[in-house]
């Protein structure tokens, strides 16, 4: 008889330890994802312009899961420390909401990840950046979202187009229908600039002299923060449902053993 | 009006024509041919303009008060390639290139533009291509505009004193230009899953229909015995009040109704 009270208890210690951490984690995750909605990098403009931003989707369905989380471990707590059949009953068909919620909040992270490579970024600079003649107010606010975002990607990195600035002499551009090759190469933000903000030698980065025109690409720079927005939401969702998975089960074992 | 007229029956001209065979013959063939410069430049090649290397220590030489032209023809144009055409008249216009005139001359240089010494550290280079401003100008017809198509294109430099030609260094070979694709032919399709993915969308299905699957086991089974009690062995003592029929001492008992 001492026996089962004590693994009783020990079932309870073990369901209100996983609820505490399941509190923190909730919270945690709320606390990420308003990160990430935040978007510090500034790169929100370029999700925009690729209409499916469902990584933004993801991370804003993480905030209000994260939320959830943190509630219902309370109510988890009560329940297991009151034995109490209805509440337990409550805390667990909710919960499954909560993670049907997350479930689609990791796999929309993790699929979209794979939807953003160089290409796209790519082709949507070339037909948007600088592009002068606008169909409609969207297309307008789109373009103007792509060109603010590359003329501060370019200048604050120090990089040129997605892989190089040859990207701008292989392909026919929007910018190249209002910039002539010979005076523009590639755009003005890819010379090197001094303090002022006007190109230390212009002939230099015409001629495309190393030193005086930046030869490295952005991708690196739109990439790296996009993969940990994907990943953290993703992998860290994943690693809390895993979590989560356990001490529903031994909630439901617990449920089932409280007698009536 | 720089070319003499030439009357090939006319006796007394026979001396001045062979005169100026004589001086046409004078003109200097440089073992020197016209190449790109140092491939590290990225703008070396662009879809309108190419960057020349300096033709330095080259004309040295040469004697007289020399002008320095660089001279960018069509391919087809090389075999026929007349000298004595001067830079700036309708055939050689930039602005008729390549319809109308099958070369231009542009680029105009001196001696001292191209000396023997360099310093350390300098770039020399001529950039084909990039005056904008005088493209349409025809009264600019020695302007170094963009090209108009990918090319190909051949060069050489041609010393003229006054404008007579002087010296000529050999064709260069065919310089080729960018083109530029459409932006539609690049494949943003057919990006693949990855194997993250893939795995992160199994698990977590299975773990919900494990879920889904103990909830229903969980609210089926609540009613029966075997998982509604404690399973334990342990149970309570109950009071059971047991009436007692002791048929001695009858007076003590109450007597049960019927």
């Amino acid at each position: 008889m001492a026996k089962i009270d004590d693994g009783i208890h020990i079932l309870q210690g073990l369901l209100v330890f996983g609820n505490v951490v399941i509190g923190m984690c909730g919270i945690a995750l709320t606390a990420e994802c308003i990160f990430f909605v935040s978007d510090p990098h500034g790169l929100y403009p370029l999700l925009e312009a690729t209409e499916n931003d469902d990584i933004y989707a993801a991370a804003w369905i993480g905030i209000f899961v994260g939320f959830a989380l943190f509630a219902l471990s309370i109510l988890g707590i009560v329940g297991v420390i009151k034995s109490n059949r209805t509440l337990l009953l409550v805390y667990i068909i909710l919960m499954l909401i909560t993670y049907a919620f997350e479930m689609a909040s990791c796999i929309t992270a993790a699929t979209q990840r794979d939807f953003l490579t160089p290409n796209l970024f790519l082709k949507q600079m070339l037909e948007r950046y600088q592009k002068s003649e606008t169909v409609n107010n969207n297309d307008k606010w789109m373009t103007e979202g792509v060109t603010k975002t590359w003329d501060k990607l370019m200048l604050q990195n120090q990089c040129c187009g997605v892989r190089g600035p040859s990207d701008w002499q292989e392909y026919m551009s929007a910018f190249r229908i209002t910039h002539s090759d010979a005076d523009f190469p590639w755009p003005r933000n890819c010379c090197v600039m001094d303090a002022q903000g006007s190109p230390v030698n212009l002939d230099g980065c015409k001629l495309g002299v190393p030193g005086y025109y930046n030869s490295n690409g952005c991708y690196d720079t739109i990439s790296g923060p996009m993969n940990t927005h994907a990943w953290g939401v993703a992998w860290f969702g994943f690693a809390i449902l895993c979590w989560t998975f356990c001490v529903l089960l031994g909630t439901m074992f617990y449920w089932s053993r409280i007698e009536y | 009006p720089h070319s003499h007229p030439r009357h090939p029956g006319t006796r007394t001209m026979l001396p001045l024509l062979l005169l100026l065979l004589g001086s046409a013959h004078g003109l200097e063939k440089l073992q020197y041919s016209p190449t790109l410069a140092n491939s590290s430049l990225g703008g070396l090649t662009t879809t309108s303009t190419f960057v020349l290397e300096q033709p330095r220590c080259v004309f040295t030489n040469v004697e007289g008060d020399i002008v320095i032209w660089l001279v960018v023809a069509v391919p087809e144009a090389v075999d026929n390639f007349n000298n004595s055409v001067g830079p700036g008249t309708p055939g050689r216009a930039f602005q008729r290139f390549p319809a109308g005139a099958p070369a231009y001359m542009t680029l105009n240089a001196t001696r001292i533009h191209y000396p023997c010494t360099k310093a350390p550290g300098d770039i020399t280079v001529l950039r084909v291509g990039s005056e904008t401003s005088c493209a349409r100008d025809e009264a600019r017809p020695t302007c170094n505009g963009p090209l108009p198509s990918p090319g190909p294109y051949r060069v050489k430099f041609l010393a003229l004193e006054g404008s007579e030609p002087v010296a000529e260094t050999s064709w260069s070979a065919p310089i080729a230009l960018r083109t530029a694709q459409q932006p539609s032919t690049i494949p943003t399709t057919g990006s693949r899953h990855s194997a993250g993915m893939i795995a992160l969308t199994t698990i977590l299905s299975i773990l919900f229909a494990i879920l889904l699957a103990g909830l229903v086991a969980m609210l089926v089974f609540r009613g029966s015995d075997g998982w509604g009690s404690s399973g334990s062995t342990f149970s309570k003592p109950e009071a059971v009040a047991v009436g007692r029929y002791n048929t001695h001492h009858v007076y003590d008992q109450p007597a049960a109704r019927l």
